[in-house]
């Protein structure tokens, strides 16, 4: 055989090519080219603006027509990899946290220690759980009663509230420790309680039916979960009866701040430093300054503005940055070809970044503890989504379910209930 | 960008499917191997050939890629949501078929040299492996192409 002969035969091999393969390939690079050579302002997440989201999603509703289609199953790895700039395929096992820290999972049968390396550990038969600040303790709830855990399992302290403090299956109900550690906000039955992080001086807060507490003041009905001022200072903020968001000093029960909440709100997180709350309904997500009003104890807000999001999306999970005003998001749309979600990182009239697009349903959407990446979780395909900011590859884990199976229990796809701590 | 594109693509993409037999994994190599030449425009010496520079990254990727799938298939039977790709003998040649059985290191070199016309030096450096191990990796690939008596059968046999 000589070399021409060779080199013959690998040029005139048919090479099976999906319909329109070089063309898909020239949008991605053409759109890749002209970004680098008009630049946006704000580094990685002013890479895609609001049109490049509309031209994303046009593609993705090309695509999810293409699922359907005998070659589907080519390009649903395109999908995939090619939107995620390079996801890769699944491992398939959960060997190591990416990016570091631990993670918090609530299971059927309890929550769940994740340590970097992978190993896990079940703490207990506890309806939810959350966080100390510093990843020493867990806060975990099971029908009246409040638990202070070690990470191991081995239980701080408890206390017997009057009412069911466990909400099962409802992230939104979880009891919240503030970035000082000095108090744990929970709800008990209709009643929002602090209670100090040694499990004394339990206090009521707010509530929904308290006739001693004026209407404006009462927590809402629908039971907004409280979110802490991440300054360390203890300051609660909550949604209240009136539809208002009114900030409280937790120590005193001062009234610092109050504002017209969004309606319908389902959602609220306080982060970004302290400068941002995030208000969330499935159909609108705010961001809301904050900032110390002339008394660097005393916060005031300031207007909220909405984010853009694509029209018809619904809002399934959204998270502020630590640090940043950056919101993530889950969304879902539905068109004619089928339903198909996305992760997207947003800012205030300013620019948008698909992260991922995949078909069917994706759940919630969690910060690391330093804000770089993200852990998108994928039920449908039993998957965990970890999502690098900047440069560097995405990272799939499969089988997650399986790895959180104990007993006899079938298991169940958990939920994440922290990413902790700041190195 | 975009002559570059017209000019390299079919290429690239060639060369890749012919070290990872993947369809879908040849197209993400040669796309990714596109966006990293955008991301390092301002880096690139314009006075050096682009096309060993794409090749340099997509033959590279394409080994890559094969290690992970060979890790891949070795760790147990996984539950992917992804469905399996057509196999080769749908898809491909006696010549393919014969490639496919060299291992991934020696179809780089074999595609690097007969497909894409680099010198042995050219590819040492591509790959950044000696030369003499350029050199034993091509005489293998090309002995094992002839054991199969495939790879005749494709090149002088059928002219």
């Amino acid at each position: 055989m000589s070399d021409k002969s060779l080199a013959r035969g690998l040029r005139d091999i048919p090479i099976p090519e999906s319909a329109g393969v070089e063309e898909r390939g020239r949008r991605i690079v053409e759109a890749a080219f002209a970004e680098r050579q008009h630049p946006t302002r704000g580094g990685l997440e002013g890479r895609w603006r609001l049109p490049r989201l509309a031209l994303a999603l046009g593609l993705a509703t090309l695509l999810a027509a293409l699922l359907l289609s005998p070659a589907g199953a080519a390009v649903r790895d395109w999908v995939d990899e090619a939107i995620t700039n390079g996801a890769p395929r699944p491992e398939p096992n959960l060997a190591r946290i990416p990016g570091g820290g631990k993670l918090l999972v609530q299971t059927g049968e309890g929550p769940w220690v994740v340590q970097p390396d992978g190993s896990r550990r079940l703490l207990g038969d506890y309806e939810t759980a959350s966080w100390s600040p510093h990843g020493l303790f867990v806060v975990a709830a099971k029908g009246r009663t409040l638990s202070a855990l070690e990470p191991d399992g081995t239980q701080r302290w408890s206390l017997s509230a009057g009412k069911r403090v466990a909400f099962p299956g409802r992230r939104v109900a979880s009891p919240v420790w503030s970035p000082s550690g000095e108090r744990i906000a929970y709800r008990s039955g209709f009643d929002l309680r602090v209670v100090a992080g040694d499990g004394t001086e339990d206090r009521l807060l707010a509530s929904t039916i308290d006739a001693g507490i004026p209407p404006d003041a009462r927590i809402s009905p629908a039971y907004v979960p409280p979110a802490w001022s991440p300054t360390g200072a203890d300051q609660l903020a909550y949604v209240t009866g009136a539809g208002r968001v009114r900030i409280l000093d937790s120590e005193t029960g001062a009234v610092l701040a109050a504002a017209p909440a969004l309606p319908n709100v389902t959602w609220m997180d306080w982060a970004a430093g302290g400068r941002k709350i995030l208000e969330a309904s499935p159909g609108t997500l705010r961001l809301r300054p904050v900032w110390p009003a002339g008394h660097p104890t005393r916060p005031a807000l300031g207007k909220a503005r909405s984010l853009p999001l694509p029209p018809d999306a619904s809002v399934v999970d959204a998270a502020l940055a630590p640090e940043r005003s950056l919101v993530a998001a889950s969304i879902t749309h539905w068109k004619e070809h089928g339903t198909y979600s996305e992760i997207v990182v947003l800012r205030p009239g300013k620019s948008a970044r698909v992260m991922l697009t995949v078909p069917g349903s994706l759940g919630q959407v969690v910060w690391s503890p330093d804000g770089r990446r993200l852990l998108a979780t994928w039920p449908g395909a039993n998957q965990w989504l970890f999502l690098p900011l900047g440069r560097g590859q995405g990272r799939a884990v499969a089988n997650i379910s399986t790895a959180f199976a104990s007993g006899q229990r079938a298991a169940s796809f958990p939920r994440i209930d922290g990413w902790c701590c700041r190195r | 960008m975009s002559e570059l594109y017209s000019m390299h693509w079919r290429g690239a993409y060639r060369a890749a499917f012919l070290v990872v037999h993947d369809a879908v994994a040849a197209e993400d190599i040669a796309q990714d191997a596109f966006l990293a030449a955008v991301d390092a425009l301002e880096r690139f010496d314009r006075r050096r050939p682009f096309r060993p520079w794409l090749h340099r990254i997509v033959v590279n990727r394409a080994l890559d890629w094969t290690r992970r799938e060979s890790l891949r298939r070795r760790v147990d039977s996984i539950e992917s949501v992804f469905e399996p790709l057509p196999p080769p003998g749908e898809i491909g040649s006696e010549m393919m078929a014969a490639l496919k059985e060299l291992p991934a290191e020696q179809r780089a070199v074999v595609v690097l040299r007969h497909l894409l016309e680099y010198t042995p030096g050219e590819i040492a450096r591509m790959l950044e492996l000696p030369r003499g191990t350029v050199n034993s990796r091509l005489r293998r690939g090309l002995d094992r192409l002839r054991e199969t008596g495939r790879a005749g059968a494709v090149g002088e046999g059928r002219r």
